[in-house]
């Protein structure tokens, strides 16, 4: 018993003690330096925490955000794909890459008319 | 030649279409639709070209057997008819999409239904669930986007978003069944399904009735049946009529060559056929009791097609729980063929008017026979052909169907039948008084046709009667 779940309860004690020890020590130390408003928001990876809560934005990036996943999450089939038919290629290398070659031209063709209509003009 | 080629040259097709469109924006976009009718009629005539058998790889997944090939070139005549009615919807489009050039977004509308049509003639091929499950998708997408096309008008917004979420959660279920019927039996294959649930231990049946029941949901989505059928209404009339067209024929169409492919394996077993047979005829007698009660008390044409739509959805679910009989298939596919000339051509006259008097309701058509006397023939003829009378190609769909139940002897599934015939008739044939018996409100003008959409109209018309004097062609072809 104390062998199979004496390691969690350790883990346990320890993450509370580590969490209850930085808790305390911000409180400690954060009377310390001065504090002001931005100091005290809660840290967002460089967001600005508090804000209105629809903001406007502008529409393009809803596009860029759409032809980001068309266009990047081809590579994480590429890739499966590049590593799963290696042992076939000698017997069906053609097919493997011809699969390949006519998604990727249709993608292609995606990507030119995208350009054509303008998504990628951001000025106007 | 290569069957793959008929799927790859459609594909071919809306690339290049695709291309002018974005190389050529000034170009005129009924060319556009016109390249596109003519280079289906040229895939149409390659399907009678003598097709090679298939290469290694892709047999297990693709069939060319006479089903297949007979719902090709449906797919492919339902896609010419829905480019063809939109020529007339161009204004209506240009309406609607909020555009800098009075042509944005016209050419595309012609492209999607192309796309659309590679995928159906990908779907009715498929005997293999992820073959099934990735032309499906292709197919919805293509429909996503083309339901909430007009995206200024809110109703079509609503419809396409009741569409999406719908058909989302029904991707879900379809995922699930295939999983766990996956994970039981080992095998995606639907070709072969009844010989590896053949081999099952009997315990595991219950896990696989399971599976069965979800992939059963997803396709009953599709085409529509009663437990299934509320998006339908209020996707119909909001979604350009063209689309609509499209959707309540072609994909519905699909979805029954889906039920036919799965359940044919399904009734080889005869513990589980008896079940599914009981599943089928249950949602058949509620589909026909709900489609036509529900199609009596419509004032909106689109909404009365789209009930009646699910009507005939009963209908053919009807010859789908007599599946062993063995005029079964064809009975289906004729009954779809007819529904494909009547359907269509009821929302080509429902386009034009709606066009001309600015509504859609049953009263709009008032004194249509004073407007245009073409308009109001063609709407009789597919009227009188829903409603399933003699003369029409209705009357032999209804025929044939009736027969394969009686042979097979299901009478209540006939009773039921008989019963949704008659309310049938009565709410087609309330349209037909509407616009002989009334008169037309004032200031509506007389319509005038374009020659393409009366050629259209008239072969249309020209196709339910002949199918209903002399229905053996159809037949014999999936025979």
């Amino acid at each position: 018993m104390t062998d199979t779940y004496g390691s969690l309860l350790v883990h346990v004690v320890v993450s509370l003690a580590f969490a209850l020890s930085i808790w305390f020590a911000s409180l400690l130390l954060g009377r310390i330096g001065t504090a002001f408003g931005v100091k005290n928001a809660a840290y967002e990876c460089g967001m600005i925490p508090k804000m209105t809560i629809q903001p406007r934005f502008s529409v393009k990036f809803y596009l860029v955000a759409m032809l980001f996943i068309l266009f990047d999450i081809e590579v994480i089939f590429m890739v499966p794909w590049a590593v799963c038919y290696r042992d076939f290629i000698v017997q069906y290398g053609d097919i493997i890459l011809g699969s390949m070659l006519s998604f990727v031209t249709i993608l292609m063709v995606g990507y030119i008319y995208a350009i054509k209509k303008g998504a990628l003009e951001f000025a106007s | 030649m290569n069957p793959l080629f008929l799927e790859y040259t459609v594909v071919l097709l809306g690339i290049i279409l695709l291309m002018v469109e974005a190389f050529l924006p000034d170009l005129d976009k009924k060319k556009i639709a016109l390249a596109g009718i003519a280079g289906l009629f040229f895939v149409l005539f390659l399907t009678w070209m003598p097709l090679h058998s298939l290469s290694i790889e892709s047999a297990p997944f693709y069939t060319t057997d006479p089903l297949a090939l007979f719902f090709k070139r449906f797919m492919i005549v339902m896609t010419i008819i829905t480019l063809w009615m939109s020529l007339d919807f161009i204004p209506v489009i240009q309406r609607g999409i909020p555009g800098e050039r009075p042509g944005a977004g016209v050419g595309e509308f012609f492209i999607l239904p192309i796309f659309a049509c590679a995928s159906l003639m990908w779907l009715v091929s498929a005997i293999s669930f992820i073959m099934l499950f990735v032309s499906l998708e292709c197919m919805t997408v293509v429909l996503y986007i083309s339901i909430s096309y007009l995206r200024k008008d809110p109703k079509t917004l609503e419809a396409g978003t009741k569409y999406l979420i719908l058909s989302a959660l029904t991707t879900g279920f379809l995922v699930y069944g295939i999983t766990w019927i996956f994970g039981i039996t080992g095998t995606t294959s639907i070709e072969h399904l009844a010989d590896s649930i053949a081999l099952l231990p009997p315990q595991s049946l219950t896990p696989l009735l399971f599976g069965v029941g979800l992939v059963l949901v997803a396709f009953c989505f599709k085409i529509a049946a009663f437990p299934f059928q509320f998006w339908l209404p209020d996707v119909y009339q909001g979604a350009p009529t063209p689309i609509t067209a499209f959707l309540s024929i072609a994909s519905k169409a699909a979805g029954f060559v889906l039920l036919l492919r799965f359940l044919e394996q399904l009734y080889l077993i005869p513990t589980l056929g008896k079940k599914v047979f009981a599943v089928t005829t249950l949602l058949a007698m509620m589909t026909l009791l709900f489609g036509n009660l529900a199609a009596m008390a419509q004032t909106n044409m689109k909404r009365l097609l789209a009930y009646s739509s699910i009507a005939h959805t009963g209908y053919v679910l009807m010859a789908v729980a007599s599946i062993g009989a063995a005029l079964a298939l064809p009975a289906i596919g004729f009954y779809l063929v007819a529904y494909l000339a009547m359907t269509s051509l009821a929302f080509i006259v429902l386009l034009i008017v709606t066009e001309t008097s600015g509504g859609n309701e049953i009263y709009c058509f008032q004194g249509l026979h004073e407007r245009s006397p073409l308009l109001a023939a063609a709407m009789t003829v597919a009227m009188i052909s829903l409603a399933g009378l003699p003369l029409s190609a209705g009357f032999f769909g209804k025929f044939f169907i009736f027969q394969v139940t009686f042979q097979q002897g299901h009478y209540g599934l006939l009773g039921v039948g008989t019963i949704s015939v008659v309310a049938g008739i009565y709410y087609y044939l309330k349209v037909i008084k509407v616009m002989y018996w009334k008169q037309p409100s004032q200031g509506s003008a007389p319509i005038t046709l374009s020659k393409l959409t009366t050629v259209l109209i008239s072969l249309l018309i020209a196709v339910i009667l002949i199918l209903g004097i002399y229905p053996t062609p159809i037949l014999m072809s999936l025979q």
